[in-house]
């Protein structure tokens, strides 16, 4: 896919990230999924400065330099730093810092009855937040999980309570979505995104496709997959299941006919960036 | 003895008229003194009488808010004609030259449940901005529940109808941020991230559907401006602001977003019981619009038949002075309310 490089590469912006669209805020998610598809080691080198100098004093990294409150970026960052060995310190501060963070959980047995009553999970488990004041989600929990991986510390008790947490999430008819997989006593249903990252994150923890809920998760995402038709859904979908050695049928043909003229998907790098790590050979 | 029966005497000995009604009125004024302080403790005595000056000027001396309505029966119908009169009778801001952003609420799809605002009212806006003279259109949103809206807009007709007008959907998720401050101090926080899209609009029009909300009661203008903060600083469903207390945060958008903002609801096919995504489509065939969001949204909980003063954000809100829900500092134009009240069926957590 050359084009699909070319486009990144005119892509990167001054400050050697990159965007949502073209000339858009760098930010650290967008970036670190360049990073991880990209081999142009020149731009590579100035992604991963601006990653760097984008870390907080805290360890952590926020959405973007303007951000100095840590988040669930953190994770985008030590995921995609670890693959470069002069970033070791780094990777090192950011992976202390997602240990040390967590999602609020509710442990007063009253609220955590109304919340389950709700909500049907167990709020006292234990996952990451989108950003400090807030509860665990899906996404977050699933990509601290595979940074933390990255980082070697696959072992971490925090690795095996982001699992755990995962579980509790899964809906009821396979997959994931959010984080509520049922709401005042509905189903809600799974989506492609959460579904695919939180399979990624279990295959990175180790886990086995024996387990029930991997099993319902696949089944449930290689029928979304089929009937995707937007190429954010068709990549992380595809991503997951060949993560999972589970045929993509025509998935990746699909994908492949999304791509814009410029060599872009949508015209945004974050999700040009997940197409080329689908359509990877 | 007789000195003690003489100290008890002057004790029981009665005080004058005068000064009964003094130590009344002092021991009245530091109970109530006490009382406020002790109520207003949480968010600070200064703040609290910032707020309740601010509201009672505005229950005495701010003008009424003028509230339109007009009947649409169907979303076939003339759409459009509608939308023009409520634009024309609620006195909505002049579009010439402005840049303007029209945020519908997609929230999500349901099978064929009307939880989002539908296209048709969408395109009506549209085509009326630019007959109207705006200088830039944009239909932005950003999602509550997934990060990919592009499922949504294809499932929602949004896609092809922005094809088919050629309007550029920018997904305030992923749209450069800028940092604002927030002004009513009703939650904790300080600051607040919103797209840079919406900062930089010079007319915002809040284009949601009209329904019950099983965490807010209702959802409406107000409630549809969650839309307007990103979800990569606040994630999805941008749990950490309905944290900050749902009333509290609603005020605090409303209050605080720079940009002009007005309102049209969708209120031709409504929305009741479990909203903001289940529920069941109740046709209430009318378009709602004004520039005071609270008074759209008071006047479209009159039309689910609710008491907008039992709605918690906007008792709170209009309490602050951020807008007018009494039936008395609105006036309404265009069709009669009555025609079109219905009673919508609350969502489980109403109390």
């Amino acid at each position: 896919m050359p084009n699909a490089t070319d486009f990144l590469l005119h892509a990167q912006n001054a400050d050697g990230g990159w965007g949502y669209r073209v000339g858009g805020m760098s930010c650290v998610e967008p970036t670190a999924a360049v990073l991880l598809a990209l081999t142009d080691p020149n731009a590579r080198a100035r992604g991963r400065d601006f990653i760097l100098s984008s870390q907080n004093a805290d360890g952590g990294w926020g959405i973007a330099a303007l951000d100095s409150e840590s988040g669930w970026m953190t994770a985008w960052a030590v995921r995609a730093l670890a693959d470069f060995a002069d970033a070791r310190a780094a990777v090192t501060r950011g992976a202390q810092w997602l240990v040390a963070a967590e999602g609020i959980r509710v442990t007063d047995p009253d609220a955590r009855k109304l919340v389950f009553q709700v909500d049907k999970i167990d709020s006292t488990l234990r996952g990451w937040a989108w950003q400090p004041g807030d509860a665990a989600w899906v996404h977050p929990t699933a990509l601290a999980i595979l940074a933390l991986v990255a980082a070697g510390q696959r072992e971490h008790a925090r690795v095996r309570d982001g699992v755990e947490y995962l579980y509790d999430r899964a809906c009821p008819d396979g997959g994931w979505n959010i984080g509520n997989p049922w709401m005042l006593g509905r189903k809600i249903p799974a989506t492609i995104q959460d579904t695919a990252v939180a399979l990624l994150a279990l295959r990175a923890a180790g886990v086995t496709s024996d387990e029930r809920r991997v099993t319902k998760a696949i089944e449930y995402l290689r029928r979304a997959v089929a009937q995707a038709r937007t190429p954010a859904e068709l990549a992380w979908g595809i991503c997951a299941l060949r993560d999972w050695r589970v045929d993509t049928g025509d998935a990746p043909s699909r994908l492949n006919a999304s791509q814009s003229a410029d060599g872009s998907w949508n015209g945004n790098p974050f999700i040009t960036a997940a197409a080329m790590l689908a359509l990877k050979p | 003895m007789r000195e003690k029966k003489s100290l008890i005497s002057n004790l029981q000995s009665p005080i004058s008229r005068r000064a009964f009604l003094r130590l009344a009125l002092l021991t009245g004024i530091a109970t109530g003194a006490g009382v406020i302080y002790k109520a207003t403790e949480v968010v600070g005595f200064e703040r609290w009488f910032r707020w309740m000056a601010r509201g009672n000027r505005a229950r005495l001396f701010a003008p009424n808010a003028r509230v339109a309505l007009a009947a649409c029966a169907a979303y076939d119908a003339d759409v459009l004609a509608a939308a023009r009169a409520v634009w024309q009778n609620a006195t909505m801001p002049d579009l010439r030259g402005a840049r303007v952003v029209i945020k519908p609420n997609l929230v999500d799809f349901v099978g064929d449940l009307p939880c989002f605002t539908h296209p048709r009212i969408a395109q009506a806006m549209i085509q009326l901005a630019r007959e109207s003279g705006a200088r830039e259109i944009i239909v932005a949103e950003g999602t509550t529940f997934r990060r990919d809206p592009q499922a949504i807009l294809d499932a929602t007709g949004y896609a092809a109808m922005l094809a088919h007008e050629q309007i550029a959907f920018v997904d305030l998720n992923y749209d450069d941020l800028v940092e604002i401050p927030l002004r009513g101090g009703y939650t904790r926080l300080k600051t607040l991230f919103v797209a840079k899209t919406i900062r930089d609009a010079d007319v915002l029009i809040s284009l949601p559907k009209m329904k019950t909300h099983h965490w807010a009661d209702i959802s409406a203008s107000v409630k549809n401006l969650f839309g307007v903060v990103p979800g990569i600083k606040y994630g999805w469903p941008k749990n950490t602001l309905h944290i900050q207390g749902i009333p509290a945060f609603l005020a605090e958008l409303a209050d605080s977003l720079q940009t002009r903002a007005c309102a049209v609801v969708d209120g031709i096919v409504g929305l009741q019981g479990d909203g903001p995504l289940f529920g069941s489509a109740v046709p209430s065939g009318i378009i709602v619009a004004g520039t005071d969001l609270l008074a759209v949204d008071a006047t479209c909980a009159r039309l689910m038949g609710f008491d907008p003063a039992q709605i918690g954000y906007l008792d709170f809100a209009a309490w602050a002075g951020i807008g007018a829900i009494d039936a008395g500092k609105i006036e309404l134009a265009g069709e009669p309310l009555a025609r079109f009240q219905r009673q919508y069926e609350r969502p489980p957590q109403m109390g």
